[in-house]
Order: C-alpha cells, then sequence, then structure tokens
C-alpha cells in the first residue's frame, strides 16, 4: 500500500496546475486557518480541501489523511480541553479536573487548525511529482538546488523509513515479539530497541543515496540544468488570485 | 509439520500474490521454493508463519491452523531467517541477540544454549552485531533463531551476498540441523546451494506451484525451469548434455561421478565395448 504522500498520478485541473501555483496555494490555505480565529473558518478551510481533494480525484487518499489526523488530533483535544482552566465551567470530572467553555472553544479550534493545516501538505503532495517540485524551486524560486533536492529527498525518504519499520517489525514478529499487546508501556519497551537497526539501515541507505547522486555529477546541476519548463497559465494565475481572496477573508475574520 | 492446502493470497494494490497453492512438507525434509522475481516465494513464507494470512485454503504449520494462530506464537516452533540480517539484529552486543528471541520462547536454559551457539557459530558475544561483516550478521541472525531449537526452519534467500566460504558454512549447519530432524524450507535463486542442499524443489511461477517432486529431477526438466525463468544447475546441464553418450551419468549431481562415468565410458571405448 502507498504511503498518504505518495503522488497520484491524473489529469484533473489540479494535477495540471503549475506545482509552485500548488504550493503557494497550500502554503496559503495552511497561513489562513492561523491568521482567522474563526472556528468557522477553519472548518470552511477543511471543506475547500476536501473540495479540491474531490477536484483532484483523491478524495479517498484525503479521507484517509483526514481520519488519521482526527484519531491524533482526539488525543491532542483531550490533553488540550483539560489544561485550559479560564472560562466558565461546563462540566466536573474525578480528579479535580473540569472542561470549560474556553477550553472546549479553543481545543475545537486548535484540532480544527491542526487538521486544515495538514490536508493541503498531503493534497499537494498527492498531485504533484515531488521532483517538479524541485525543479520549480530551483528554476521559479531561484533556491539553490541543494536545498531542493534535501528536501524532495526528505519527503521521498518518509515512505521508505515506514517501509523499513515495518520490515523490522515483521523480522521481530517472526522472532516472537509480540506487538499486538494492549499494555502502552510494554509496547513501548518492545519497539524502542527497534531504533537501533531503523537508524542504522536509514543512515547506510542516506549514505548510499549520497555517493550515488555524487557520482552522477550532483555538483554540476545548476539553475538551468532542468529540460522542463513550468511555464503559469490563465488558471495558475486565477488560483493565485482565489488563494489571495481566501487570506484576505481570514485577516478580516 | 506443514501443510498448505488450496492457498490463495493476494496483496491490496501490488504483487500478483499465490493461487491455489497446495503442497505437505513432512518433518525432517529439507525443500527449495525456486522461482522467478515476484512468483511468490516470499510470500509463501511469510504464510507459513502466519506474518501474512491466506485470502482463502488454510495454512497448518506444527498444528497450528495460521489463520487463527498470532505469529509469535507459532514463532516459538518456526524459525525465520530472512534474507537482510540488519532488520533481526537490534540488540547491543551479539550474545544479547542471542538470547533475545529465547526469550520469548520461554527458554529456561538461554544462557547455556547461547554459548552453545557462540561456540558452534565461533562469534564473539561481546561483540557489537553491526559493526560484523555481512557473513557474520547473518550468523548471528541464524544463531538467534536456532537457539530456540525450532521444528520448521524457513529460509528466504539465506545466501543472498555471501561469498563462497560463508555460505558453505551457513549451508553446512542448517544440513547439520536437518540431518538432526528439523524441516528446512529454503527459498534460493542460487540453482548450485539448492541442488547441493536441498532433497525437494518446489517450483513457483506466476503465483502457481507448476512443479514439485526431488530437486535431482527438476533440475534435469529444462522445460519446466524454462517456464519460471530458470537455468538448471551447471552439473546437472551438463550431465544431461553428455548423457547422450555416456552411460550411467544422467543421473550424476557432482563432478565426480561425472568424471568417474566419463572415465568408465572411456575405458569401455579402448577395449572396444562402446
Amino acid at each position: 500500500m502507498g504511503g498518504l504522500l505518495d503522488y497520484l498520478p491524473g489529469e484533473s485541473i489540479i494535477h495540471r496546475l503549475n506545482p509552485l501555483v500548488k504550493l503557494i496555494l497550500s502554503f496559503g490555505l495552511c497561513v489562513s486557518c492561523f491568521l482567522s480565529d474563526s472556528i468557522i473558518f477553519v472548518l470552511s478551510v477543511i471543506v475547500i480541501n476536501i473540495l479540491l481533494s474531490m477536484m483532484a480525484r483523491v478524495f479517498a487518499r484525503t479521507l484517509l489523511v483526514f481520519l488519521s489526523l482526527i484519531k491524533f488530533s482526539t488525543l491532542l483535544f483531550i490533553i488540550q480541553i483539560l489544561c485550559v482552566r479560564q472560562g466558565e465551567i461546563l462540566l466536573n470530572l474525578p480528579l479535580g479536573l473540569y472542561i470549560t467553555d474556553k477550553g472546549l472553544m479553543f481545543s475545537l479550534l486548535f484540532i480544527s487548525r491542526l487538521i486544515a493545516a495538514a490536508m493541503p501538505l498531503s493534497l499537494t503532495l498527492s498531485v504533484t511529482r515531488v521532483v517538479d517540485i524541485a525543479n520549480v524551486l530551483v528554476s521559479k524560486l531561484r533556491l539553490p538546488y541543494k536545498y531542493a533536492f534535501a528536501l524532495t529527498a526528505a519527503i521521498r525518504f518518509i515512505p521508505l523509513f515506514s517501509s523499513e519499520m515495518a520490515g523490522i517489525m515483521e523480522a521481530q514478529t517472526a522472532r516472537g515479539v509480540d506487538f499486538e499487546t494492549k499494555n502502552f508501556l510494554k509496547k513501548i519497551r518492545l519497539l524502542l530497541p527497534l531504533c537501533a537497526p531503523l537508524l542504522i539501515s536509514s543512515v547506510r541507505k542516506v549514505e548510499g543515496s549520497a555517493i550515488s547522486a555524487e557520482l552522477r555529477g550532483f555538483n554540476l546541476r545548476g539553475g538551468s540544468s532542468g529540460y522542463k519548463q513550468y511555464p503559469f497559465k490563465a488558471v495558475d494565475y486565477s488560483a493565485l488570485c482565489l488563494c489571495a481572496a481566501l487570506v484576505v477573508v481570514s485577516v478580516m475574520l | 509439520m506443514l501443510r498448505l492446502d488450496g492457498v490463495h493470497f493476494s496483496y491490496n494494490t501490488e504483487g500478483q500474490g499465490i493461487q491455489d497453492v497446495s503442497f505437505e512438507l513432512k518433518s525432517g525434509e529439507f525443500a527449495a521454493i525456486i522461482g522467478e522475481n515476484g512468483a511468490g516465494k516470499s510470500t509463501i513464507c511469510r504464510l507459513c508463519n502466519g506474518l501474512l494470512k491466506p485470502s482463502s485454503g488454510t495454512v497448518t504449520v506444527a498444528g497450528f491452523d495460521t489463520s487463527n494462530a498470532k505469529t509469535s506464537r507459532i514463532a516459538r516452533d518456526v524459525g525465520f531467517l530472512f534474507q537482510n540480517p540488519d532488520r533481526q539484529l537490534c540488540q547491543s552486543t551479539v550474545r544479547e541477540e542471542i538470547m533475545f528471541g529465547m526469550g520469548f520462547a520461554g527458554v529456561s536454559e538461554a544462557e547455556e544454549r547461547c554459548s552453545e551457539m557462540l561456540e558452534l557459530f565461533g562469534l564473539d558475544g561481546k561483540k557489537e552485531p553491526f559493526g560484523l561483516s555481512r557473513g557474520e550478521r547473518q550468523l548471528v541472525a541464524l544463531a538467534s533463531v536456532l537457539a530456540r531449537e525450532p521444528g520448521l526452519m524457513i529460509l528466504d534467500e539465506p545466501t543472498t551476498g555471501l561469498d563462497y566460504m560463508e555460505c558453505t558454512r551457513i549451508m553446512d549447519h542448517i544440513t547439520r540441523l536437518n540431518e538432526n530432524g528439523t524441516t528446512v524450507l529454503m527459498v534460493s535463486h542460487d540453482m548450485e546451494v539448492v541442488l547441493d542442499y536441498a532433497h525437494r524443489g518446489l517450483v513457483l511461477s506466476g503465483g502457481r506451484l507448476i512443479g514439485d517432486g526431488s530437486v535431482h529431477d527438476i533440475m534435469r526438466d529444462a522445460a519446466l525451469l524454462s517456464k519460471a525463468s530458470l537455468l538448471p544447475a551447471q552439473i546437472p546441464a551438463l550431465a544431461v548434455a553428455i548423457g547422450g553418450r555416456f552411460i550411467d551419468i544422467d543421473r550424476a549431481d557432482d563432478m565426480a561421478s561425472i568424471v568417474e562415468a566419463e572415465a568408465n565410458a572411456l575405458a569401455g571405448d579402448s577395449r572396444g565395448e562402446f
């Protein structure tokens, strides 16, 4: 199964947008969530993300991302809601804990922002080849290739490390380790020793990739080395205008 | 010891899986699974110790139906050696590494057995596993599996990346284990290793079992091997190639028997008997 950040090929209008515009759009969506204090606006950004993913025909992936974020956010929501002590008490809990109206609103806004800000990243990577992101950063933003490569390599290595970890866990399961325990502390105790093989294999992979890149003329590459052009079209300008409008609205709300 | 009945398995997104595979491995057998890349060899290995559950059909190993049993429980009776030892090693010393698996298997005399393994494989228990050579790391991984004395050993390409001496050392240990009653199921691309060590061959192609017989017979079935994109080992290939002329060598599996047969035939020639 592919990771949540892998590219999904397609011919939708979102796929055909300029990679730089997709990055700006993604950044705009993230920033607007933090500029606005309105929970309605932040929820609207989540809806926009979902609509964009439907347009790009990657809704199933977005749904998976959304559900994963919900799981993670639930934990944060519980911690957050119990930590905020200001406001009117809505519910008293044992051990001197209570939930306040401000705590509830703040926690809801907090996790909504987290979800709304994380979804565009996954969507952008689902509809853009990592190599296009690197090329456009070098050709349009004049970012040195080294840094663009470092960024794209980091993205590319996430699923690799994830698959390596799955392989290591599989090997340990075959040795009799039971990772299915419900005891959280025991699970941590079982997982901790796996950091060593993961780290060592990761360092070996990175070292191998670096040597391989070096041997293929990595340092000779410059801003004009890429043969692919990324011209802006009318649809790109329209997307940028919509993004700018969204950021303005977020400041006003 | 191991039985697969009409086993189907498919991956959700990638890999073709296996279709309708059935075979039985009796205690003490040494079988090799051979086939082209992507034929489903490793999938069968993973099905045999419950890492994968069959989509349909049943896999019974050491009395357990793998669909209902936890892999950690099956692992007490089934040892699994992966192609990449680095995924198995996770402790800071060789001794701890060998002891690691035994702790989960509930072995009481772990210390004693660990010392036996260190001596058997000529390993230094105080060394850090990741600082060893590839062959030595594979030996440590093998020692940690063997220390639990499993009834069935599954070896997924155990000799890949090893030199001749390391390969021989590992395979000789496995052979001794097999002679003492351990059942062995091995995946290998190396036809020479298969011919030298395994007794039975299971040929897979496109996720289906297309051949099951003695390694000796399989190595002489060029059509069957060709279907699985394989070439026979050199000695049987040579034996088949010259077998039409020389008598008694069509079942030769080693160079000495070919030379002997050839010498006999030539001696017969010179006496005018051939």
